[in-house]
């Protein structure tokens, strides 16, 4: 007998926090997402951190010396394994990830000052710019940041601590009345 | 009626009156109030008792350094007990109640100490209630701490919400002052990210207390210009309400913000107090000075006040602290409060100056009484006299208020909280911070600059000066001029000789000049050893007043330098902190993460009933209606694997992806037995070793193509293995051309086990998994009937037939339901965490009950799973040492009760039959046990001396904790299949 198999969301009874209410800060989490952990060969570090800065259609958070986490909201997680696959062939181990981690996104004027209660990293756009991402503890928990605009950053947390994580933002968004619900676009 | 509100003035809100209560009674203050200056405009002096002889003690101080009126803020579980009246903030319908009082403030039972008090001197309990020693505990401490103490804990749950965040800059400022703001002005104008931080509601500092003139302005307008100036400013963020408390490694302050301490309706979404990490690259500590207090006989009499405070509470509240005012000063200070309340209408009956010839001028008509000093003061609950001394002569004063001043101590606690010891300045007659390098510098009156210009230019130097080093380029403009500038001198005087009355040193802990005298007799004058003896200095107030004239008396007592006696060791935190805001918002649901596995909806929707495990919740048991308790659930689940078939959720062990063409060597060297040669498809138990020999942790590692692992771990060890491969691979290899990841979170892995497994699992595996085509310790990527590509396994934990398959971890529900589906004709269960322990005690396999930590490989019986012809691995070379080779050690062993309705339970120890219970004796203990449903009797696994050599005999089980004694019967440790025929089914 074929089976049809449907995937769930880790917050998929969380969300959305108030139907309809959509504050100036908001939390955005994206359905599903294509996730891969790229790490290079030995000596390949830098062949690969030019193959994927030249690879367009991609996110790429930097997780570690040689490490790197690839996003893609176009791609399927096997389309993103073929695609990383082919541009970095010889040069890069790929493990897909895209069920093993949870894409927060946060955005809003006032998330530089929310962050600051779960994150010690200097958050100031002088000193973490766009497009830069790190390894970070928010709390207890460890997630990769990256500043993806001038008041947006995007967390990656592992999938078992995505409710822990969540509950914890909500606790530091509370003051700002931050609103949170799964992406428009899927 | 004394102590009145003056009828102009002051920096409140006249037209904003605020109604509040303290100890029942309605009264009434402004907003710009703190409580202190409310309850001295009502003429409410009395404010508290002290903390050993219960003397009446009233408002001493107008800041953070007040040792006497604590109060307790609020009401039920959220009322804040010893709270400094002199920085609370007045709201409506604050309600305060003084404590260590009973039955009421102004008739204390208490007080009876007292008159004891010759006999309750410093030592007096640790040399009198010393026998019998059982009595220190259960009956001298209770009652002592009864009649001590201050406020009472709050011992319910504290209903208040609190926070933690960190905060960055270049330069923060502490205190926002005159030296603070000209520090902050300069960097500001700069460029410089500043944070002003300062423990006041209103910033300024001493400036709104001050009558000077700058640059033409009044000081607290000044104040105003230089903080409209700071807000426009969107580098600067200024703290006010925040006490910056601590001085930590890398320049990280701790500070803490009271967000809506002084608010009647708190918000809900905002927390009550914040504690801040503050990352500062540079720091200047404009915290000023304390007015430092005079020693004299009855000087803790309410009305006696701190000099600067009665200049405080008449120039920035409006209040007169009495209506005829005694100074008693031994420098310039005190003629300035007399000016200042002179200018203020308010009567100053003298000046007594333990100096002579001096030519501050007192105000008109004021009488000045030179080289005398008060030896005593009138009243009871409140002073109504001086008794001046001079030259053999008494004379009493009538007054109902006396301002003392006895110089000044700069307040340099935060910089000397990381080890630098305070220098004693013989100029200053007090004690600076020293150098402590550049990211932390001292200013303004903290460093002893007194005089207003003085704080200005220095907070404007060295702010220009952290600018520049910074690279930014700051200009330090010409201060302004300073018009009405005081003179800070003065001439020290630790104690104002011929005392009639008790001198107190420390006002919160009672502490006069005799009791640092007895301490120094009885050899306890080190300032150290004085400070426990007498507990100078220990109260909440942390000896702000009393530490340096401590320090000065003892040196005076043994005419010594104060240089040579020092200062006792600053510490944070600055002023008492809350526990809560310590903890933040981590309590309850939040004190730490829950992991949730990928099936944890299923297994709530299957009746789990979960345990904590590590970060994770796992179910226990799947309850079924009917059944009693999860020794019936457990019993029902492993009857039926055993039988037919179960399913569990194992998404929580460690999973470990390895790549590159050095992993199988990698593997080779991690693990004590050989990895080099595992084939493509195949999974093989592995063991690691700890360098010391002892087993590290276990799990399966298979081999899905020539270059490419993935390796289990254990639930507990799987970050603990991560970063130790971590530090093989960086540290110990780096030769090897392996790289790793986790992807623990990745899978949604389930463990299929029962002689049915196959029938289940071939129901929605396309590939063939037949006996033949996919065997024990088979491993592989499948295809679901549906077209998902999973893992396969054929590992066994409970000794069936077993698999255990990995999905993509959202599907991980949605394959879960399909099993079950498909296993319902099987009589499928799912099982939890007490089933799969009994079912491998059963087997007679290992988990960390078993490695704790003392076992070796061969003491779990899997001696010859170790390596010889391996070059190397970690454990290798300490596996061989004596000890861990020895014939006695103890072993893993099967036991079962002789008596078969008998229990043995974990951490009960072996003795041989007729021996004493005796460390000498003990043969082992028994690490796991458990019922068992298959065999129905009790076993359990143990570690036996020679254990292997004596299956067979009997041995006691001997259980303290239980009170039992169990004869039991050594057997090998596998109590089911072992001839591992259903595992190989």
């Amino acid at each position: 007998m074929t089976r049809t198999y449907i995937s769930r969301h880790p917050l998929e009874d969380l969300l959305p926090l108030e139907p309809g209410i959509r504050a100036v800060d908001h939390l955005d989490i994206p359905r599903a997402m294509a996730i891969a952990a790229v790490m290079a060969m030995d000596g390949e570090e830098a062949a690969v951190a030019a193959g994927l800065a030249a690879s367009g259609d991609v996110q790429v958070r930097f997780t570690g010396p040689g490490e790197w986490l690839i996003l893609s909201q176009s791609e399927t997680p096997e389309e993103l394994h073929r695609n990383l696959s082919l541009l970095l062939a010889e040069t890069a181990y790929i493990v897909d990830q895209s069920d093993g981690r949870i894409v927060f996104r946060l955005s809003g004027p006032n998330v530089r000052r929310i962050l600051a209660k779960g994150i010690a990293s200097d958050l100031h756009p002088a000193v973490f710019e766009i497009g830069t991402s790190s390894n970070v503890l928010c709390g207890h928990i460890s997630v990769n940041l990256a500043r993806t605009g001038e008041n947006e950053f995007e967390l990656i947390v592992m999938r078992s601590f995505a409710v822990a994580l969540f509950n914890d933002l909500r606790v530091m968004g509370r003051e700002f009345d931050l609103s949170a619900d799964f992406s428009a676009q899927g | 009626m004394t102590a009145y509100r003056l009828a102009s003035g002051g920096l409140i809100d006249r037209r904003a009156p605020l109604d509040f209560r303290f100890d029942g009674r309605n009264l009434t203050g402004f907003a710009g109030d703190t409580l202190a200056s409310a309850l001295l405009a009502n003429d409410q002096l009395l404010v508290g008792r002290s903390f050993k002889y219960h003397r009446p003690r009233g408002i001493v101080t107008a800041g953070a350094s007040e040792p006497n009126a604590l109060v307790t803020i609020g009401k039920g579980a959220g009322s804040d007990p010893n709270t400094k009246a002199t920085v609370a903030e007045l709201y409506f319908g604050l309600d305060a109640r003084s404590q260590n009082r009973f039955p009421s403030l102004k008739y204390d039972f208490g007080a009876l100490n007292g008159l004891l008090s010759p006999f309750l001197g410093a030592g007096f309990y640790y040399k009198t209630f010393m026998w019998p020693a059982a009595f220190w505990e259960k009956v001298y401490e209770p009652i002592i701490r009864k009649a001590a103490g201050l406020g009472r804990a709050v011992l319910e749950r504290d209903p208040q919400a609190y926070e933690k965040c960190w905060a960055h800059c270049d330069l923060l400022v502490i205190g926002a002052g005159p030296t603070g703001l000209m520090a902050a002005l300069v960097a500001g104008r700069a460029g410089v990210r500043v944070i002003l931080a300062d423990e006041d509601f209103r910033l300024g500092g001493s400036l709104l207390a001050e009558t000077a003139h700058i640059g033409g302005v009044s000081a607290p307008d000044f104040a105003e210009m230089a903080l409209a100036e700071l807000r426009s400013l969107p580098n600067v963020t200024m703290m006010p309400r925040t006490t910056v408390f601590g001085w930590y490694d890398d320049n990280v302050f701790g500070a803490v913000e009271r967000v809506q301490k002084h608010v009647a309706a708190p918000q809900e979404k905002l927390p009550v107090e914040r504690l801040w990490r503050i990352v500062a690259k540079r720091a200047i500590l404009a915290a000023g000075a304390e007015e430092r207090p005079l020693v004299f006989g009855g000087n803790d009499r309410p009305g006696v006040m701190m000099a600067g405070a009665m200049r405080t509470y008449a120039n920035r509240f409006g209040v007169a602290a009495g209506k005829s005012v005694a100074i008693f000063t031994n420098g310039s200070a005190g003629y300035r409060t007399a000016a200042v309340l002179a200018a203020r209408g308010i009567e100053v009956t003298a000046i007594i100056d333990s100096r002579t010839d001096v030519s501050d001028v007192a105000p008109d008509g004021v009488r000045v009484i030179q080289s005398a000093c008060v030896i005593d003061t009138k009243g009871h609950k409140r002073v109504s006299g001086a008794v001046v001394e001079r030259c053999g002569f008494e004379q009493t004063i009538a007054c109902d208020a006396i301002g003392m001043s006895g110089g000044w101590n700069p307040a340099i606690h935060l910089a000397c909280q990381r080890g630098a010891k305070a220098v004693w300045s013989e100029e200053l007659k007090t004690f600076l911070a020293p150098d402590v390098g550049n990211g932390f510098v001292v200013a303004g009156a903290a460093a002893g600059r007194y005089t207003l210009a003085g704080c200005l230019k220095d907070g404007a130097e060295k702010a220009a000066a952290i600018a520049a080093d910074l690279g930014f380029s700051a200009a330090v403009q010409a201060q302004p001029a300073v018009d009405g500038e005081a003179d800070p001198s003065f001439t020290a005087l630790w104690y104002s000789p011929g005392a009639k009355a008790k001198a107190f040193v420390d006002f919160q802990n009672d502490v006069h000049v005799k009791d640092i005298g007895l301490a120094l007799r009885e050899g306890f004058g080190h300032v150290e050893h004085a400070k426990r003896y007498t507990t100078n200095g220990m109260a909440t107030d942390q000896g702000k007043l009393s530490g340096i004239n401590a320090t000065g008396l003892l040196a005076a007592m043994q005419g010594i330098s104060p240089a040579d006696v020092g200062t006792t060791t600053f510490r944070p935190f600055y002023t008492p902190v809350a526990f809560g805001a310590l903890a933040g918002t981590a309590r309850d649901e939040q004190a730490a993460p829950v992991r949730k596995s990928p099936l944890y909806g299923w297994a709530q929707r299957h009746g789990a009933v979960f345990v904590d495990s590590g970060l994770w919740f796992r179910p226990a048991y799947f309850a079924q209606s009917g059944e009693k308790d999860w020794r019936e659930s457990t019993d029902r689940e492993v009857l039926n694997i055993r039988e037919n078939v179960g399913l569990c959720d194992v998404s929580t062990l460690g999973k470990i992806e390895i790549f590159g063409p050095d992993a199988a060597e990698f593997l080779n060297r991690l693990y004590c037995n050989p990895f080099l040669k595992l084939p493509v498809g195949k999974a093989r138990y592995g063991l690691m070793l700890r360098e010391d020999g002892m087993v590290y942790d276990d799990g399966t590692t298979s081999r899905l193509s020539p270059g490419h692992f993935v390796m289990t771990t254990t639930t507990a060890l799987a970050g603990g293995v991560m970063s130790h491969m971590e530090y093989c691979a960086q540290v110990l290899w780096p030769e090897l051309k392996a790289r790793f990841c986790s992807s623990t979170d990745q899978w949604a892995q389930m463990a299929i086990a029962g002689p049915k497994a196959r029938l289940v699992v071939q129901a929605l595996v396309e590939d063939d998994i037949s006996g033949a085509a996919f065997p024990f310790l088979a491993a592989g990527i499948v295809t679901l009937k549906g077209g998902i590509k999973a893992r396969l396994f054929r590992i066994s934990f409970s000794g069936e037939l077993a698999y255990e398959l990995a999905v993509p971890a959202g599907l991980g529900e949605a394959v879960a339901d399909a099993i079950m589906e498909e296993g319902r004709a099987h009589g499928i269960c799912p099982y939890g965490l007490e089933a799969l322990n009994v079912l491998r005690i059963e087997k007679g396999h290992v988990t960390h009950a078993e490695f704790d930590g003392r076992v070796t490989p061969d003491d779990a019986g899997f001696g010859r799973m170790v390596s010889a012809q391996k070059p190397d691995f970690i454990g290798k070379r300490l596996s061989t040492r004596y000890g861990l080779t020895a014939a006695d050690r103890m072993q893993m062993v099967g036991l079962k009760p002789v008596e078969p309705d008998q229990h043995i339970r974990a951490g009960a120890h072996l003795l041989r039959e007729g021996a004493k219970p005796s460390t000498l004796n003990d043969q082992g203990y028994v690490s796991s046990a458990c019922f068992s449903p298959t065999l129905g009797h009790g076993i359990a696994l143990a570690f036996l001396k020679s254990g292997r050599e004596r299956y067979g005999e009997r041995i006691v089980v001997w259980d303290k904790l239980a009170g039992t004694e169990v004869v039991a019967e050594v057997s090998s440790p596998v109590f089911v299949d072992p001839g591992n025929t259903k595992l190989n089914a």
